[in-house]
């Protein structure tokens, strides 16, 4: 878990989902092979579900929240 | 143990299984995408639909920014911050309109097939339909969770609608983020 407050933490998890979405980007125009179009999808999402979802919180209520 | 103990035991057990069940909820939600997500491929292999990047790329922003300010009022209203929180949520609602506006109004429009041409049209329209459907259920429940907060229904102990609507939106968030490449940037013209 990163020892952010959770705004400055929300805004470092915006900006990499920002730039991966611009390399993204950069790589379909290129018509690169489709793994790694999957590869940068599956890290945005992980990042999402840990630190906007807070998955950690279905299973330790006391992890993983706003803290 | 003193009632108030008790009573907040109470309530960690109660959220505990409300997230359960919204976790449980997702899983089946997630379900029927991926077999969206799965005809797309199935029928049309490697193509390319060949729709409009920058529009892809321009609302695919705009659900990462929206996302970026869910985050933020579930945030402020665990901080007692409620102007902030009501701030940060009307923000995220009318982002949420814009991504409508920008999928269906624009996007379907300008789109070289219509929903009865072929496999293309199927897939394409099956798949941003259904997920604008639940972003105008999020942009629903978002309203509703907006009136309750200016009626001062939140607290910084218990504000659980406002996490579990915080949830949905980043669930159709990571939606977009699977379907996005899919539909506009896989594949060959």
């Amino acid at each position: 878990m990163m020892k952010f407050p959770a705004l400055k933490r929300g805004v470092v998890v915006f900006i990499i989902l920002a730039v991966l979405t611009a390399i993204e980007f950069y790589l379909g125009l290129n018509e690169v092979p489709s793994i790694l179009l999957w590869a940068v999808a599956l890290i945005k999402m992980l990042l999402v579900l840990q630190f906007f979802m807070h998955i950690g919180r279905v299973i330790n209520p006391e992890k993983g929240g706003h803290e | 143990m003193s009632s108030i103990n008790q009573t907040h035991i109470h309530y960690q057990q109660k959220m505990t299984i409300n997230r359960l069940g919204l976790w449980l909820f997702f899983a089946s939600d997630a379900f029927m995408f991926g077999g969206l997500l799965i005809s797309r491929f199935y029928l049309l292999g490697n193509k390319n639909l060949g729709l409009d990047q920058t529009l892809g790329l321009i609302v695919t922003s705009i659900l990462l920014i929206s996302s970026f300010f869910m985050n933020r009022a579930e945030v402020m209203v665990s901080q007692g911050n409620k102007r902030g929180f009501i701030t940060s949520l009307v923000i995220t609602i009318v982002l949420g309109v814009t991504f409508l506006i920008g999928v269906v109004g624009l996007e379907w429009g300008i789109a070289h097939f219509g929903p009865g041409d072929g496999a293309e049209g199927a897939v394409f329209y099956m798949m941003t339909g259904m997920h604008a459907f639940h972003v105008l259920t999020g942009i629903i429940f978002l309203l509703l969770v907006l009136r309750n907060g200016l009626n001062d229904k939140y607290t910084p102990e218990s504000h659980y609608a406002v996490e579990a609507s915080a949830n949905y939106w980043h669930f159709i968030d990571v939606v977009w983020i699977i379907y996005y490449p899919a539909l506009y940037l896989m594949g060959t013209l």
